[in-house]
């Protein structure tokens, strides 16, 4: 491969880009390091989301919260580190792709959404904490989440294939 | 806007790493070319090589290197001025690509998928 020009092109020219297309074993070792993130990325905002669209009432709200949100934050650890590597190795080729414009745009969109929920509606959950249905607001924000973060492993998934 | 952007992801040129599938390779045009080798890249997600044919010189997507060694296509066998022979399918909006089923080089043929 021939490093596209100017900064794009400099990174995938970096030891660690050439290291990530010509080792054997390196992309593919930080390709599963980045889908174990995103398989506890997803997997703890989705029980949690499920929770605030009303299932499993008896389990309070803001325990499983509690408990699941340190490891979406420590997803974040595995995801982002292995998420760069990869694009180095191919910068300009991710910069070009609309696909990857997709998959960052609703990134960005999901993170906005998380921050409003918890500076809204995730205030007041002492009041439906347990056996009490969410808020509509509450439910809408997890619908959302979910429905982002399935788009972006749709996207993460298509960028090889577009 | 929305649309837009779907519109764009959808018609966006497909980059030169993304060859998962076969889908985009035409299997009834079965193609074999032979050539010399112009430019390579033992590299993730897929090797591949610029082949000089008679005809025109095509750029042909291989297997990821970690498969190519491990059925012993060495990163050496692909260096330029290498003669080989694959066989594969065309792409079907871009005239120029092939996606190679097997290559021989030095009398050995290797299967890439």
């Amino acid at each position: 491969m021939t490093p596209a020009a100017g900064p794009l092109g400099a990174l995938e020219a970096s030891e660690l880009g050439r290291a990530m297309r010509e080792w054997l074993w390196l992309y593919p070792a930080v390709e599963i390091v980045h889908i174990a993130g995103i398989a506890l990325l997803f997997g703890s905002i989705a029980v949690l989301d499920l929770r605030l669209l009303g299932f499993s009432r008896r389990v309070s709200a803001k325990q499983l919260a509690a408990h699941v949100l340190p490891w979406t934050a420590a997803s974040f650890v595995l995801i982002v580190p292995s998420g760069l590597m990869m694009f180095t190795a191919h910068a300009a080729d991710f910069i070009a792709s609309g696909v990857f414009a997709v998959k960052m745009g609703i990134i960005l969109l999901a993170g906005v959404n998380a921050a409003v929920f918890h500076m809204g509606p995730f205030r007041s959950v002492g009041n439906w904490d347990v056996d009490t249905p969410p808020p509509a607001a509450a439910r809408a924000a997890a619908a959302v989440s979910l429905a982002a973060w399935s788009a972006v492993i749709a996207c993460g998934r298509l960028l090889a294939y577009f | 806007m929305k649309t837009i952007i779907i519109a764009a992801a959808l018609a966006a040129p497909a980059a030169a790493w993304a060859h998962h599938g076969w889908s985009e390779y035409d299997s009834s045009k079965a193609l074999k070319l032979t050539g010399k080798v112009v430019e390579s890249g033992y590299e993730h997600p897929h090797g591949h090589v610029r082949l000089q044919t008679a005809g025109k010189t095509w750029n042909v997507v291989l297997a990821p290197p970690s498969r190519m060694e491990r059925r012993g296509l060495e990163k050496g066998a692909l260096k330029p001025g290498a003669t080989v022979s694959v066989e594969g399918y065309p792409n079907r909006t871009k005239g120029e690509e092939l996606r190679a089923e097997r290559i021989s080089v030095n009398g050995k043929t290797v299967e890439l998928r």
